[in-house]
């Protein structure tokens, strides 16, 4: 009976969505370039153990670029204001200080994959972007003006992570117009 | 197949089950291409991008 089980074809575990891994890579943007041409997409994944091969063969945040971003959005999701479903949205972020990102990234990206949101409907996909000065980590979500269902995925973002800190909930259509725009909510 | 994200249809999987399965899959995915504008993502050893597309 165990060489039975053995000879079992392996079942990959499916994830309730596609994901797709995104990169942009600084060294490739010229003055002249508009943000976001040199975003790629890396690979769509849609299984537990899709995720760990590439995963695995990716750097993590601490080994990347100064100015590089990577993202993990939901399969046909672009991870850009402009997209139709992230237009009306906005984004928690979390600020941390250089090379401490690693753990925290990983733990967003398993808190999404595994859907441990209650408002995981209303999430676009995560961002990890590599600065001079700091990391910073944010969760893009759909409707800025849904209050509840924000305020519950700050909240739960926050207890996967350990974070203790107050963390800021931004308009993208705020964030458009001002640089600086201030934090709809926080938690 | 097309999940409004209903909690109780929804798969969900633990942190600590996620990461049962974190040795095992060390390979990149059958079908991954490596181009050069990636190239600098990976942490896997890519001395000429190009000669790898049919990785």
């Amino acid at each position: 009976s165990l060489k039975k089980s053995v000879s079992l074809p392996y079942q990959p575990h499916p994830l309730e969505h596609q994901w797709t891994f995104w990169f942009d890579n600084p060294s490739a943007k010229s003055k002249q370039a508009s943000w976001g041409s040199s975003l790629r997409s890396i690979f769509t994944f849609s299984t537990i153990e899709e995720f760990w091969s590439v995963y695995n063969n990716i750097h993590h945040p601490s080994k990347l670029a100064v100015g590089a971003d990577f993202h993990c959005f939901k399969d046909k999701i672009e991870p850009k204001w402009e997209d139709p479903i992230c237009a009306n949205g906005g984004k928690w972020s979390v600020t941390l200080s250089k090379g401490k990102s690693d753990t925290f990234w990983l733990n967003t990206l398993l808190a999404l994959i595994g859907e441990q949101f209650d408002h995981g409907d209303e999430i676009c996909g995560a961002v990890v972007s590599v600065r001079a000065r700091q990391e910073k980590i944010a969760i893009w979500t759909k409707n800025a003006s849904n209050e509840t269902a924000q305020v519950s995925i700050g909240k739960q973002w926050k207890e996967f992570l350990d974070y203790n800190e107050t963390i800021g909930f931004i308009f993208h259509d705020d964030a458009k117009k001002d640089r600086n725009a201030k934090n709809r909510y926080s938690v | 197949h097309d999940s409004d994200g209903n909690a109780n249809t929804a798969k969900k999987y633990s942190r600590d089950f996620l990461l049962k399965f974190s040795e095992q899959f060390s390979n990149l995915p059958e079908g991954f291409v490596i181009t050069s504008d990636i190239a600098e993502a990976l942490s896997v050893n890519v001395s000429h991008p190009a000669d790898l597309d049919s990785y």
